[in-house]
């Protein structure tokens, strides 16, 4: 009974999407800090690669620095969830790691998270470790992994990245609600207040995720069928391929 | 995106000093608002950080706006907490749903609540009180990686024009009934996205060309930084340190 009590209060209150910042200070200091040190070797290590990029093209950081606006504003944007009847934000790091490597995207989404956390308070400068796993390794990753996965198999150009974001966002739910849970549980079990914060992130979530699948592969299409030129810089299709053979 | 446009007062004490040193005060006082076991100094700091905000004649409709998610996600959290403990504060029975609010847990959850709130008001006067620049060009004093810095640059430059072609992109979209139906919006939402990356690619390629021709050889050379002076740093030192006795009282 309690079980389903808190089911309905869970969804009644659905917490708006904008929450996949955790926010500052919201984590206990060992957690904060726990999680700096899980960001730290992904960043470190995108940083070495956006390095490498850079030596061969100048044209590289600008790029880079251009996309984190990009992604910046993706997550900043407001879009109107009918289910939860809230306003919610896409997390927008599966369009980077599609398009230069999820190691790179990692260092886009530290920097869109830094602009917001200083900003916008959205997030924070303590959580900022966390906000970095979640967005952006593991939204990252998952969103390059989909991607690469499903074109392997060959699904077409739009198909893997309406997927790539679709999980992208999921996993970044999913690992948000895991990182809350295990920071602010304290003596509570772990279990029962991941699965409250999940279900209060369903509502918004669901629909989000589908509609941050449908916008990676807007972006993809559109990209394909107007500039196919900078699929093929990005080794996405190869020189010469149509958007219909992609 | 509103929240982006404030202007410090520039001249206030707070917008005069050093950003490194704000910046290493306000981290220290993040520490001690994170890692305090009380509800009553991250709220001291908080209302401190608020008073220098106010000072700084940041208007309340901006301060609410940059509060608006924290404290909601804060209210989430709370009532998340509260359904824990044993001690019952209050309770409902109806034939459908119980639901009760435990003492334990609306402590805990009055706990992150007023974390939440300490630390984004710190981190809200070092905002409002410095310009970005200058907080980045304090990181980078602080050893944060290049590349980070320079990437935040480039976005932080090239924030507001790619913002104002989205929103006259979306407007457009608007206007021709683009978002009717849900199909139509993910469409123009996902070609609204599309639009933005290649206005990056080619904005990125156009400023590589600029800065080639003044000399840019991949690394952005930041300004150097003067020295810190004692009437910057040892008032800031004397916050810190009264906090941290606050703290650990």
């Amino acid at each position: 009974m309690t079980r389903t009590t808190l089911t309905i209060v869970l969804l009644a209150i659905a917490a708006p999407a904008h929450a996949m910042h955790i926010s500052e200070g919201i984590l206990p200091l060992p957690w904060a800090a726990l999680w700096f040190l899980v960001a730290a070797p992904f960043v470190i290590y995108g940083c070495r690669e956006l390095r490498r990029l850079s030596q061969d093209d100048l044209a590289i950081k600008p790029l880079v620095g251009l996309l984190a606006a990009v992604v910046f504003i993706i997550s900043c944007m407001p879009i109107p969830v009918p289910t939860a009847g809230t306003c919610s934000h896409p997390c927008g790091t599966a369009i980077p790691a599609i398009l230069i490597g999820p190691f790179v995207s990692v260092v886009i989404s530290t920097v869109a998270l830094l602009i917001q956390a200083l900003v916008m308070a959205h997030g924070g400068l303590s959580t900022l470790g966390a906000d970095i796993v979640s967005m952006g390794v593991v939204g990252s990753f998952t969103g390059y992994g989909v991607f690469k996965g499903l074109r392997r198999g060959g699904a077409s150009l739009g198909m893997a990245a309406f997927f790539a974001g679709l999980f992208a966002d999921w996993a970044t739910y999913a690992t948000t609600a895991a990182i809350l849970a295990s920071g602010i549980r304290g003596s509570d079990p772990f279990l029962p207040l991941f699965t409250k914060i999940v279900i209060a992130f369903v509502p918004t979530q669901l629909p989000l995720g589908i509609l941050e699948g449908a916008l990676t592969a807007g972006m993809v299409t559109l990209l394909a069928r107007k500039r196919p030129d900078l699929l093929a810089k990005m080794g996405l299709i190869t020189k010469g391929d149509s958007y219909e053979r992609a | 995106m509103k929240g982006l446009n404030f202007q410090k007062s520039s001249s206030h004490p707070l917008a005069l000093m050093d950003a490194r040193v704000k910046l290493v005060a306000a981290l220290c006082l993040l520490v001690m608002v994170v890692s305090s076991k009380s509800i009553l100094f991250p709220l001291v700091a908080a209302g401190l950080s608020l008073l220098l905000c106010l000072t700084l004649k940041v208007r309340l409709k901006t301060l609410l706006i940059r509060f608006s998610e924290p404290l909601f996600i804060a209210a989430v959290v709370m009532l998340l907490k509260s359904f824990s403990g044993s001690t019952p504060l209050w309770s409902l029975h109806t034939p459908f749903i119980d639901i009760a609010i435990y003492k334990e847990g609306a402590m805990e959850g009055l706990r992150l609540a007023s974390r939440i709130t300490g630390g984004v008001a710190v981190v809200a006067a070092v905002g409002f009180s410095t310009g970005f620049t200058d907080i980045l060009a304090a990181l980078s004093w602080l050893r944060m990686p290049r590349e980070i810095t320079e990437i935040a640059l480039f976005a932080w430059r090239y924030l507001f024009v790619l913002a104002d072609d989205a929103q006259v992109i979306h407007s457009a979209q608007k206007n021709r009934l683009g978002y009717v139906g849900i199909r139509r919006s993910f469409r123009s939402i996902g070609t609204l996205c599309g639009a933005l990356v290649i206005k990056a690619f080619d904005a990125s390629q156009t400023m590589t060309t600029s800065m080639v021709q003044r000399g840019y050889d991949g690394n952005m050379p930041f300004l150097k930084h003067r020295p810190i002076r004692s009437v910057e740093f040892f008032p800031a030192l004397f916050v810190v340190m009264l906090m941290g006795v606050l703290w650990a009282i």
